[in-house]
């Protein structure tokens, strides 16, 4: 990579979340470029225009008006263009279909979104610091929901 | 068995009937031949006394003969010599007669021919001594000679008649006897046949009477048994038929009419018109369900809709299979009843059990839902208290941490309760897939979810080995997981926790847990730890929703832990029981059947 940060994009369209999102990079001393879309539907506009910077990081949030985090891993996975980009599912519901289903979709990782600000950065703070490589070759049911 | 006895008794009276024929073909024939013999008897008789009757006439003309030739020489008149020359044609005529009469009797064949001589040689004298009377006297010696032998010759003559006339009396006695035996056995004979015939003929009367009894008898059952296969037919609405396949020949019963809407024999009986009734979207399932009974000898229920007279709706269900009759003929024979209620309540209830099963799915999505969004803002509350805390924690009074404190408390423990209630709704049956799985690999996920709340208790888990089941996996670990949990949390303060996990394989009649009723055999595993326990007689409270033994200040729980266990064991078809004492720890005991599918 030629840029000496890690690109990061959020599609959630809860304003709070979002705000919490940004707050928690901003805390920790990371180099990172936060991007926020307030649903599916804005995510895949920017992802789709020509020149655009892809992310390293993508959080999809399951529960979106318009295009929910389903039909966006889907279409992302189905386009050879995005397949570099790490997709962590970034969802309230921890519940075992949505937890299947976008592993079998190609999810890199699910992320329970933590409910203190404390878990919240340092499961961010792990997330972006993944060696996905590593990760990815290794992925199974088990270890694609992540505990901490 | 009855039939039975009549078809015997027809073989019996059929050979009763065939031997009486052949008696009376004995009689005719016998009684014939006794009447030509009593007509040849009797023929005989009389031709017996014709010849005695000829013979008297030859002896009479020969003595005319003489007669005449005697009067013609006394006294020289020529009128005496007539009766003399006509004695000697009827003489002639006479012996051929009784020549005609005796032929075929040797021995009156013989005499007659010695007769003829004697005869002729009579003749030849009469006439000598009459020509030697005409030139001579009467008294002249060689004219004597010869009268001498003529009176022999006469001798000779009547002693030969005599003597055939014998002969013939003797024969007819002969005869007279033969026919007095004959016509003295004949009637005692016939008499004796018909006796016989009589007994047989009685014998096959009283056979008759009985089989026409027994028919009667059977009869009456047959009707009987008719009319209350009719009762049944109209109690139960079906119909039987038959269906003969090699003459194509179609029976109805009554009550079949009746289920179409005609009145009974209302129309011809054909399969052609039969097909007339059946709904027309359904003639070619039927048509194919028939085909297919013709072929497999016997033809599972099947139902289809018929359109009655009325232009009624209805279903019937058709069932049959192929007989053989004595005759050899190949016969359908079956059913039809109508089934309209049935099919209707089994359709009613179909659309009851998708309403049913709609409202269910709607429930389980309200109540995720419910829960799930129900976290969310919880979640931010939390996030946004700890933000706060960490914050602008340094300029709060000690009252407002404090209340920070239990504001904290207060949305956690909702948030768990949330979570727990959310885990209770999915613990559902419906849709989840049965795996084959080793229960060590679940009890070792539950252990690794649990790995962190271990730690912090010093916690020590030992466990037998588990057997390999059919279950739904992650529900099977979600007991693993809120039964090691609750022992966790009720340890005693101070003691590190130790939970055994124990299993052996059991039969339903050793555990007194199980109902008697069932018959496998079950896995037992049980949790036994060193926790606070229970008193006894909550045991079965504990499974309850919502139920607590302890003040939620004291131990955190919300009472749905030990519910969704007895959820997840029950859909398995097992059994979760709970032993305890107070400060002596408690024993959970759950039994999963071998074969935990249906």
């Amino acid at each position: 990579m030629d840029k000496d940060y890690i690109h990061i994009i959020l599609a959630d369209d809860d304003e709070d979340d979002r705000l919490l999102f940004t707050d928690a990079f901003d805390e920790l001393k990371i180099n990172t470029k936060v991007n926020t879309f307030n649903d599916g539907v804005e995510l895949m506009d920017y992802l789709n225009t020509p020149d655009a910077v892809l992310p390293n990081v993508l959080f999809l949030d399951l529960n979106m008006p318009k295009k929910n985090g389903i039909e966006c891993l889907y279409e992302i996975k189905s386009d050879d263009k995005f397949k570099d980009i790490a997709i962590a599912i970034f969802s309230t519901s921890s519940s075992e279909e949505h937890i299947e289903e976008t592993f079998v979709q190609g999810a890199n990782i699910y992320i329970k979104k933590p409910s203190d600000f404390t878990t919240l950065k340092k499961v961010l703070a792990e997330v972006v610091t993944i060696n996905w490589q590593y990760h990815t070759s290794g992925l199974n049911k088990d270890n694609f929901l992540l505990r901490l | 068995m009855e039939l039975k006895r009549i078809y015997k008794s027809s073989i019996f009276l059929k050979s009763i009937f065939v031997v009486s024929i052949f008696v009376i073909f004995f009689i005719s024939a016998v009684t014939f031949k006794h009447i030509s013999l009593v007509g040849n008897s009797s023929s005989r008789v009389s031709h017996s006394y014709e010849v005695s009757l000829e013979l008297e006439r030859l002896m009479s003309y020969i003595k005319d003969s003489e007669t005449g030739q005697r009067g013609y020489l006394i006294t020289r008149d020529s009128t005496y010599l007539t009766p003399y020359l006509d004695s000697k044609k009827k003489i002639d005529e006479s012996f051929e007669k009784v020549k005609k009469y005796t032929q075929g009797n040797r021995l009156q064949e013989h005499n007659l021919r010695k007769l003829e001589f004697y005869i002729s040689k009579r003749q030849n004298y009469l006439s000598l001594t009459l020509h030697l009377a005409m030139g001579k006297s009467l008294s002249d010696k060689r004219l004597k000679e010869k009268f001498d032998i003529g009176k022999q010759t006469m001798d000779s003559i009547r002693k030969q008649i005599d003597e055939m006339n014998l002969v013939e009396k003797k024969m007819l006695k002969a005869r007279e006897i033969n026919y007095k035996d004959t016509v003295k056995v004949t009637p005692v004979f016939i008499y004796l046949t018909l006796l016989v015939t009589l007994v047989l003929i009685s014998i096959s009367y009283i056979r008759i009477n009985k089989d026409l009894d027994r028919l009667k008898m059977t009869n009456n059952r047959l009707a009987l048994l008719n009319e209350s296969s009719n009762l049944a037919e109209n109690v139960g609405s079906f119909g039987s038929w038959e269906l003969n396949i090699d003459t194509n020949e179609y029976t109805l019963s009554d009550n079949n009419y009746s289920l179409l809407g005609f009145k009974p024999q209302g129309f011809f009986a054909s399969q052609e018109n039969f097909l007339k009734y059946i709904h027309p979207e359904d003639l070619n399932s039927f048509k194919e369900a028939t085909d297919k009974l013709v072929k497999n000898v016997s033809l599972p229920p099947f139902t289809y809709r018929i359109i009655r007279k009325d232009k009624k709706v209805r279903y019937f269900r058709t069932t049959g299979r192929i007989v053989i009759n004595k005759l050899g003929d190949k016969i359908l024979i079956g059913t039809n009843s109508d089934v309209t209620d049935e099919v209707l309540a089994s359709l009613s209830l179909e659309q009851q059990n998708l309403e049913l099963e709609a409202s269910n799915k709607e429930l389980v999505a309200f109540n995720y839902a419910a829960s799930h969004d129900l976290q969310e803002p919880l979640r931010k509350i939390q996030t946004f208290v700890s933000r706060l805390s960490e914050k602008e924690g340094n300029s709060l009074s000690e009252t407002g941490k404090e209340y920070m404190e239990r504001i904290n408390n207060s949305v956690e423990r909702m948030r768990i309760l949330i979570e727990d209630l959310l885990q209770y709704s999915r613990t559902t049956k419906n849709e989840k897939v049965f795996e084959d799985t080793d229960l060590n690999e679940l009890l070792d996920n539950a252990k690794l979810d649990l790995a962190q709340f271990i730690e912090e208790k010093g916690a020590k888990i030992t466990n037998q080995s588990l057997p390999e089941l059919k279950v739904i996996p992650f529900q099977i670990q979600q007991l693993f997981i809120n039964l090691i949990n609750n022992s966790l949390k009720y340890s005693k303060a101070g003691i590190p926790p130790d939970i055994k996990i124990s299993c052996k394989k059991v039969t339903a009649a050793d555990e007194e847990l199980i109902p008697k009723s069932n018959k496998e055999k079950f896995y037992k595993i049980t949790f036994k730890d060193n926790g606070i326990g229970f008193e006894q007689e909550y045991a079965e409270k504990i499974f309850v929703l919502f139920n607590r033994l302890h003040n939620k200040n004291e131990y955190e729980g919300t009472g749905i832990g030990l519910a969704i266990c007895k959820k997840i064991v029950e859909n398995h078809r097992g059994f979760i029981s709970a032993t305890g004492k107070p400060n002596a720890g408690a024993t959970f005991t759950i039994y999963l059947p071998e074969e935990t599918e249906n």
